[in-house]
């Protein structure tokens, strides 16, 4: 059992994965077929015997809460363990600036006094990557610091990751600043906004920085403490994707087809849980063609796919290709449809239409229920 | 929610030996179909969407796994308040030594006690090893509308293959006259499924009589339903249509995997308002590669498939390397097929490894293969 209760945080203004996000948050957001993306947070804090977790909701609660349910698939202690949701007051318009993490944490300050653990590990629900918490917790008690930040580098900073921030690292990795990835370098230190210190320390910088400014979020706070507290960076290694825009969704989702990217994300001993479906194997027709592409359960496949993520229960029919896409559970996808390079939405059904097709570098986005 | 006044008993405790290795350590209920289940799945699904809150399932040969998988309710939303599955293998009483079941009735016999806590209307005493859909609280009705003291539930054979069965010849209001065990001659094509609906407390005198009996061989069918119809009590047959299938030998469990590639198939395992329910493997979705072709095929969760499968069912975890082929053939969980090996009319076993290059079974062998051993490949 882990020193630590878990924080799953909810994405802040600064991230907006395309329209998905007008339906549910990013963590609701369905993630190579049959995950959601919430699932990789959940599952990194089960598996390192966190056995209290709280989830953070901002706003349209409905999917994720449904999809979370007991946590009991999250392999959580039914007894000694709980998935707690806990919500930001919903008196803030869903996108207002007033409507912030540290204005939820203080909302349900009671709950996170009440937690026995001593410290605190807080991940976003928002970002795709495996990492042992209670390792993570070790190296932090270890090494003495306040606060430890975990990050992990790249060299594509210049396209990508621009909704994030970046670690401004000494060469003791110790953080001098936290700063938005402005895309101006190639090689930057992501932040992966996740945090580990003590309980305390957590109260008192979100009591601080509420009376600092009422726009102020936990990445503010910590910013400002690095000067008087030590604060330290430790990198991340294996898969890591962070889903906040609509490319990096894409991106993400496209990426994993390829298993040696997937093994370097899943691991037999590290299990990502979901929520069962009770759905059956997918069943393929004569004439129907699969290359290069990750298939759920419970799909109907007469059609040609390539290159793409297929959700649980979908239907390609006869004639139908999908290339280069990401398709979400319970989409149909009609005779003789051609869908190239883009997100269909769940349950939306592509029945008149006879061709879809974008450019990869700017993929197409089909409504979530939407007829086409 | 208190639904129907009825008990289910599904009976779990026979080894099915003629599909030898595959049950040399679980039982029949427990073998693997479809791609993902145990055959135990569709009665006990069956239970939970008819509206049976209850349910014993009498286990004995080879019974740890049984045991351990049916006592975890929850997966069949079995698991409310005054809800369950009960495991029942044979145990010691105060007034009996340990015997083990001696007969399908004696199952039942030796558990009285356990239905009686329930004090259930009804009991209906179902097969661990069949594959079907079938709502029970229909037949319920129909058992209630006739006033009938047993219903049993039959199927329409076809007339040559109606000696293999057990045949029920009835009046014209479905009343049983009958029953004829694997008959020479038929009368009727009506076989029974092995699903009864009892009135317990008939049942239970009638159990504790046939427990005194020397010469009985305590078996619901050779025993129990002739003295019935001895009796004069109202035996009434409720025909069901609809995909059934006893798996006894390994051609047939190869033939009912089979036919979830058939487009014509009656047993629709995608309808939603029919869910058959099954343990949650915490596994990737399938992957498939650049060189896989696939073809009429049912292909669960967690496969990765790289090579070309025709005509076939793998379960979950099933892997297929480059060049390899998988033609008219059923893999088991956790199956490896290295790259170039051919696998054809074959049913693989749980977690075997074939190798590199090797030829298992053959397009026009009479029977299916079985492998159920590591089969070497090139080195």
């Amino acid at each position: 059992m882990a020193q630590a209760f878990g924080i799953v945080s909810f994405a802040g203004n600064n991230i907006r994965v395309g329209e998905m996000q007008n339906y549910r948050p990013v963590g609701a957001v369905s993630f190579l077929g049959r995950y959601r993306v919430i699932d990789f947070p959940i599952s990194n804090m089960s598996n390192s015997e966190i056995e209290h977790i709280q989830v953070y909701v901002r706003r349209k609660p409905r999917s994720l809460t449904e999809h979370l349910g007991t946590g009991r698939h999250y392999n959580i202690n039914s007894k000694s363990g709980r998935l707690h949701i806990l919500y930001s007051n919903f008196e803030n318009a869903e996108w207002s600036v007033y409507n912030n993490d540290l204005a939820a944490y203080e909302e349900n300050m009671e709950c996170i006094e009440a937690v026995k653990y001593p410290y605190v590990v807080i991940a976003p629900s928002y970002m795709i990557y495996t990492q042992n918490y209670d390792e993570l917790l070790k190296t932090h008690i270890e090494s003495g610091a306040d606060i430890t930040l975990l990050y992990h580098s790249v060299d594509n900073a210049k396209e990508y990751y621009l909704n994030c921030s970046t670690l401004n690292l000494n060469k003791q990795k110790g953080v001098l600043s936290l700063e938005p990835n402005h895309g101006n370098a190639k090689n930057r230190n992501i932040f992966m906004d996740t945090y580990v210190m003590r309980k305390d320390l957590f109260m008192e910088l979100v009591k601080k920085g509420r009376k600092i400014s009422s726009m102020f979020t936990l990445n503010d706070i910590v910013n400002m403490a690095c000067s008087e507290l030590d604060v330290r960076g430790v990198s991340h290694r294996g898969f890591f994707a962070s889903i906040t825009d609509f490319k990096s969704y894409y991106n993400a989702n496209l990426s994993l087809i390829d298993m040696k990217n997937a093994v370097t994300l899943f691991d037999k001993n590290w299990p990502i849980y979901t929520r069962t479906n009770d759905s059956c194997p997918t069943k393929y027709y004569e004439g129907a063609s699969v290359k290069k592409s990750v298939i759920s359960n419970g799909c109907l496949i007469e059609g040609t796919v390539e290159n793409s993520v297929i959700g649980r229960g979908c239907v390609i029919k006869k004639g139908a290709v999908v290339k280069d896409s990401v398709i979400l559970p319970g989409v149909v996808i009609g005779e003789d449809a051609r869908i190239e390079a883009q997100v269909v939405d769940k349950s939306a059904r592509i029945v008149h239409a006879k061709e879809l097709i974008a450019d990869p570098e700017k993929p197409g986005y089909v409504r979530r229920n939407d007829t086409l | 929610m208190k639904q129907n006044n009825m008990l289910a008993m599904i009976l779990a405790g026979g080894r099915g030996s003629r599909l030898h290795e595959l049950t040399n350590k679980v039982a029949k209920p427990a073998v693997s179909y479809g791609g993902k289940y145990r055959i135990i799945d569709f009665p006990l699904s069956n239970c939970a969407n008819s509206g049976i809150d209850n349910v014993g399932v009498l286990t004995q040969y080879e019974s740890i796994l049984l045991n351990s998988y049916v006592a975890a309710g929850r997966r069949w939303g079995l698991d409310a308040q005054n809800s369950g599955v009960y495991v029942l293998p044979p145990r010691e009483k105060a007034d009996a030594d340990l015997d083990v079941y001696r007969g399908t009735a004696d199952a039942i016999s030796q558990n009285i006690d356990f239905v009686d806590m329930f004090a259930p209307e009804y009991v209906l005493i179902l097969s661990g090893d069949h594959i079907y859909k079938m709502n029970y609280d229909k037949m319920l009705d129909y058992h209630k509308e006739t006033g009938a003291d047993a219903t049993i539930a039959v199927i329409e054979v076809p007339m040559k293959e109606a000696s293999r069965f057990g045949i029920m010849n009835t009046d014209d209001e479905g009343r049983i006259v009958e029953f004829e065990e694997k008959p020479e001659n038929p009368k009727s094509n009506l076989a029974s499924m092995g699903i009864y609906i009892f009135n317990w407390k008939l049942l239970r005198k009638m159990l504790l009589a046939d427990m005194k009996n020397q010469d009985s061989n305590h078996d619901f069918g050779k025993d129990i339903i002739p003295t019935m119809l001895n009796d004069g009590r109202k035996l009434y047959a409720y025909k069901f249509k609809g995909y059934w299938k006893d798996v006894g030998t390994i051609d047939s469990l190869w033939e009912a995997n089979m036919d979830l590639i058939n487009n014509k198939n009656e047993l629709d395992l995608n309808d939603d308002s029919w869910k058959i329910y099954t343990e949650d493997t915490t596994v990737l979705p399938q992957y498939v590669g650049t060189t896989a072709e696939i073809e009429r095929a049912f292909i669960n969760q967690g496969c990765v498939i790289n090579g070309k499968v025709k005509n076939s069912v793998l379960f979950t975890g099933a892997r297929v390397g480059e060049g390899a082929q998988i033609i008219d053939s059923v893999l088991m969980p956790g199956v490896e097929v290295e790259e170039g090996a051919v696998v054809t009319r074959a049913l693989v076993a749980d977690g075997v490894k074939i190798g590199k290059n090797a030829v298992v079974g053959s397009a026009d062998s009479e029977h299916i293969e079985l492998v159920s051993k590591r089969v070497k490949g090139d080195e």
